[in-house]
């Protein structure tokens, strides 16, 4: 897969198709997976591809607006290209996908409680609801000829958020302020979400001034609950925003409960046609209303 | 503190210029009777509605909040409730998910005419907020937001 990848590469940055290659490269600890940027067809022997390679690159995207530029996408940064062209944020015809057939990517987090036996618990969770490779506007898929990983077929991907939906609503808040206590403002989860791309964030707006940027419980809940209801309809379940939080909120537990409620609602998954308009752009007559007096 | 038995329900009402704001304009004129809690604010249109004014009154200490506009197909603007209403189905989950009383967050379609259902709305609002009693988020967050009963999270780790 590698020698294909880094094949192509040269390919496309010596036929000019492309101005810049944005892919993964090892860290310098030997063992992770870094992004690069490679814009010299001599340097695309750097390429790798394995399952460190987490990150979601397409938020790299929109730095380079105005260039053509060549992306190694997994299945779940595909679907996040697909809502920044729905968003018109890029031009497909500045992109060239490069799709990598993907079996699943490590969390590094997870991997101590893995063993021989059991490698399965090692992946990421988002990993074990992804079916993989629904999309087709990659303009060139490189394949996974290995053994394919099987995912568990009575996993419940909403699981967690069906137990926490149960609970009473006191406990429910309590556990959420708990979690936010913690939260350090360090927008972490902003930074690396490919959609967050507003120029000025709400959270450093100060004209008007929605909630507080100190660290306590009214800012830290105002802010995580404004995440993620601008991401509602638009959250592809990359993960990135949990993977990326060094207290460890779950994030992901949010973003999947609105993503559920939007698939009950409405029948819309975000990522998944460039043609649909998004969630909240579009409505339908027969929406339902239950909740409206 | 305010202590439990002075203590009276604030509602923050957003109201649409055009079908709310006219109802409960005509409530008045009408001179029905409905309890004051209510604290209106006019918006051009329900789809005006940021989920960012609800979070904002509800930590400042608001214990309930209404969004109110056109019925369906009446909108001045031929679309905007549309548009909200499909914001708010998921937002009102979200809070409720967020562990928000769900009866602090509610929606209603008055029209200009419907006085009497404006101050029906109020009513019934005034009564759930009573039975739901003060939003102790705002006292929470002066005591740096943590219930004092606070567990920490057991050792044990279940991993699937």
């Amino acid at each position: 897969m590698v020698e294909e990848l880094r094949v192509k590469a040269r390919e496309l940055l010596k036929n000019k198709q492309v101005e810049l290659v944005i892919g993964y490269q090892r860290a310098s600890d030997g063992v992770s997976a870094t992004p690069c940027f490679i814009e010299n067809e001599k340097d695309t022997d750097l390429l790798i591809w394995d399952a460190y390679c987490v990150y979601n690159l397409s938020s790299y995207l929109k730095d380079h607006p105005g260039r053509k530029i060549g992306i190694v996408a997994k299945d779940c940064d595909l679907r996040s290209v697909v809502v920044l062209l729905q968003e018109n944020q890029l031009k497909r015809e500045n992109l060239f996908i490069l799709e990598m057939e993907c079996q699943g990517v490590i969390d590094e987090r997870r991997l101590q409680f893995s063993d021989k036996q059991n490698q399965e618990i090692s992946f990421a969770q988002k990993c074990k609801s992804c079916q993989s490779s629904k999309l087709s506007i990659s303009d060139y898929v490189i394949k996974d000829r290995g053994e394919k990983r099987k995912t568990p077929d009575d996993y419940d991907e909403y699981g967690p958020i069906r137990k926490m939906e149960v609970k009473a609503t006191s406990e429910r808040l309590k556990f959420w302020q708990e979690e936010f206590f913690r939260c350090i403002r360090c927008y972490a989860c902003r930074q690396i979400c490919p959609m967050c791309y507003c120029p000025k964030c709400v959270a450093e707006q100060a004209q008007p001034f929605w909630f507080s940027k100190a660290i306590n419980l009214e800012g830290n809940f105002s802010w995580n609950v404004t995440r993620a209801m601008h991401l509602a309809g638009r959250c592809i379940d990359c993960g990135e925003c949990e993977r990326a939080c060094p207290v460890g909120i779950p994030l992901r537990d949010i973003n999947k409960k609105i993503e559920k409620d939007v698939k009950e609602l409405f029948s819309y998954e975000a990522g998944s046609s460039t043609e649909a308009k998004s969630l909240f752009a579009c409505f339908n007559k027969n929406d339902p209303e239950g909740f409206i007096k | 503190m305010i202590e439990e038995k002075d203590w009276e329900p604030k509602i923050v009402a957003f109201l649409c210029n055009w079908c709310s704001y006219a109802g409960a304009d005509l409530a008045g004129t009408s001179r029905m009777e409905y309890p004051p809690n209510v604290r209106i604010i006019r918006v051009p249109c329900s789809g005006r509605m940021n989920p960012l004014f609800v979070i904002k009154c509800l930590m400042k200490g608001v214990d309930g909040v209404l969004i109110s506009g056109c019925h369906i197909n009446d909108c001045h603007y031929s679309e905007g409730n549309f548009y909200a209403r499909r914001r708010f189905a998921v937002f009102k989950k979200l809070l409720e998910y967020m562990g928000i009383d769900p009866r602090r967050f509610q929606m209603s379609w008055v029209s200009a005419s419907e006085g009497d259902k404006w101050a029906k709305v109020v009513g019934e609002l005034v009564d759930e907020m009573k039975s739901a009693g003060p939003n102790r988020f705002a006292d929470r967050l002066e005591n740096h937001g943590l219930p004092s009963d606070r567990q920490t999270h057991s050792d044990e780790v279940e991993v699937t």
